[in-house]
């Protein structure tokens, strides 16, 4: 081992030396900065030399090219994507309660396009008559039904089968009144109500 | 091993130093990581073995306080001496990580990390004798080491108050991430002097200390400004 040399023994440097050596370190450390450092860290490229080494792609956000929507009214068609299907629109939810008199009824219906998914969850005072059914292209008679049964609740999702209005005809059989809250969430464009005195409803419905 | 064999190797060691301090700028880019970023985000409450952890991993990997701690042991052989300075150090670096994460004291993190720089630039400028040279004495080492650790500490301090802590557990939080710091330099100071000690007991060492510590200030050079460049651009 070499004998213990302490700094104050350093054979010290001349002035010069000393300015030279000061002065390249200081070169030296702007010459890094210039080419590697600042182009890698920054983007910051005076010498062009971080574009030539590839090193200013360090410094910009990695690039994410969103694939654009579907524009116009398709936008709510669903785009399969292996098991995911796409939309180009978000989706809405609505919450509707109806209250229906004596023998009455409502119809209630979301415009969904073909494929296209919705959630629900309804539930009712008490059993009422109930079809969920689909009109192909909102044409009254060409009806599809879904589910014909007599019902107090159903949770479920649908699938539209085809583009058109998709939703619910609700009767109370009873002498008393009934009321059907509704609530869903789905790639619909638009909902409609249809009342037993031929009125017709268009609703609004929110994006969350 | 001839004079001209001897300083190409000064040479090929100051290179490496100084690339080691290149590689590692944009690998650990001297903050914390994404991932552990988002576990001190998530913190509420005392977690103190994972802040000792971090503490340690911030020293070990933080090359701007190893190359200090090189400079500062460079030209300190007995145990007895490395003991007084790194206390010192510590002692410095305590003040300010415990006082400025605790009494919410801010710093700008790029103006205390080109300090930080420059203190790897002062300890680089001393051994090479450049005080004694210019001023014609060496202002107090121990001093020096005593004031850049007060800088080292607030650095640490900004690295943990980036994320804001919860203040639920903080002060056990930032005392753990203190121990590890303690532990973490610890660690470094092993095997720093491992490596030193061995290039001590080969000829050519004081040949290839000159360059060596020429090469720690231009590392320092290159952290600076780095860092002020940072500070420039408001990034």
């Amino acid at each position: 081992m070499n004998q213990a040399v302490s700094v104050t023994e350093v054979p010290l440097p001349s002035r010069s030396r000393l300015a030279v050596t000061t002065l390249a370190a200081l070169a030296v450390a702007v010459v890094i900065l210039m080419t590697i450092v600042l182009p890698a860290e920054y983007g910051i490229d005076p010498l062009g030399s971080g574009e030539a080494l590839g090193l200013t792609a360090m410094s910009r956000p990695i690039a994410v090219e969103p694939i654009p929507l579907p524009a116009g009214g398709d936008a709510l068609k669903p785009t399969p994507n292996g098991p995911i299907n796409l939309y180009g629109a978000p989706f809405k939810v609505d919450a509707v309660e109806f209250v229906l008199g004596p023998y009455d009824y409502v119809e209630y219906k979301y415009q969904l396009q073909e494929g296209a998914q919705m959630q629900f969850a309804w539930k009712a005072t008490r059993p009422v008559i109930h079809d969920f059914h689909g009109e192909v292209g909102a044409d009254p008679t060409q009806v599809k039904s879904f589910d014909k049964s007599n019902r107090q609740e159903a949770i479920g999702a649908l699938t539209a089968p085809f583009a058109g209005i998709h939703g619910w005809y609700w009767e109370n059989p009873g002498a008393e009144s009934v009321t059907v809250t509704l609530k869903s969430s789905g790639f619909y464009s638009g909902a409609l109500e249809f009342r037993s005195d031929k009125t017709r409803k268009t609703h609004e419905l929110s994006v969350p | 091993m001839t004079a001209a064999r001897q300083a190409q190797l000064g040479v090929v060691i100051g290179l490496a130093m100084a690339f080691w301090t290149i590689v590692s700028t944009p690998v650990a880019a001297h903050g914390v990581s994404s991932k552990d970023a988002l576990f001190l985000l998530s913190l509420n409450g005392p977690a103190i073995i994972p802040l000792m952890y971090l503490g340690a991993k911030h020293m070990v990997t933080g090359y701007d306080h190893l190359l200090f701690l090189i400079g500062v042991i460079f030209y300190l052989y007995r145990l007895k001496d490395i003991l007084l300075y790194v206390s010192l150090f510590t002692v410095g670096h305590s003040i300010t990580l415990l006082g400025g994460a605790l009494g919410g004291i801010r710093v700008d993190p790029y103006l205390i990390d080109a300090v930080i720089g420059l203190s790897i630039v002062y300890k680089g400028f001393e051994n090479i004798g450049g005080f004694r040279r210019l001023l014609g004495f060496q202002p107090n080492p121990r001093a020096a080491v005593l004031v850049f650790g007060l800088f080292h500490g607030f650095g640490l301090a900004t690295k943990l108050q980036q994320f804001n802590l919860s203040p639920n557990g903080l002060v056990e939080n930032i005392v753990s991430f203190n121990v590890g710091v303690e532990i973490g330099q610890l660690l470094a100071l092993t095997a720093v002097l491992i490596g030193l000690t061995y290039w001590r007991a080969r000829p050519g060492y004081l040949q290839h200390a000159y360059v060596t510590n020429a090469a720690l200030m231009t590392a320092g050079f290159v952290f600076a400004g780095y860092q002020l460049a940072g500070f420039a651009i408001g990034e």
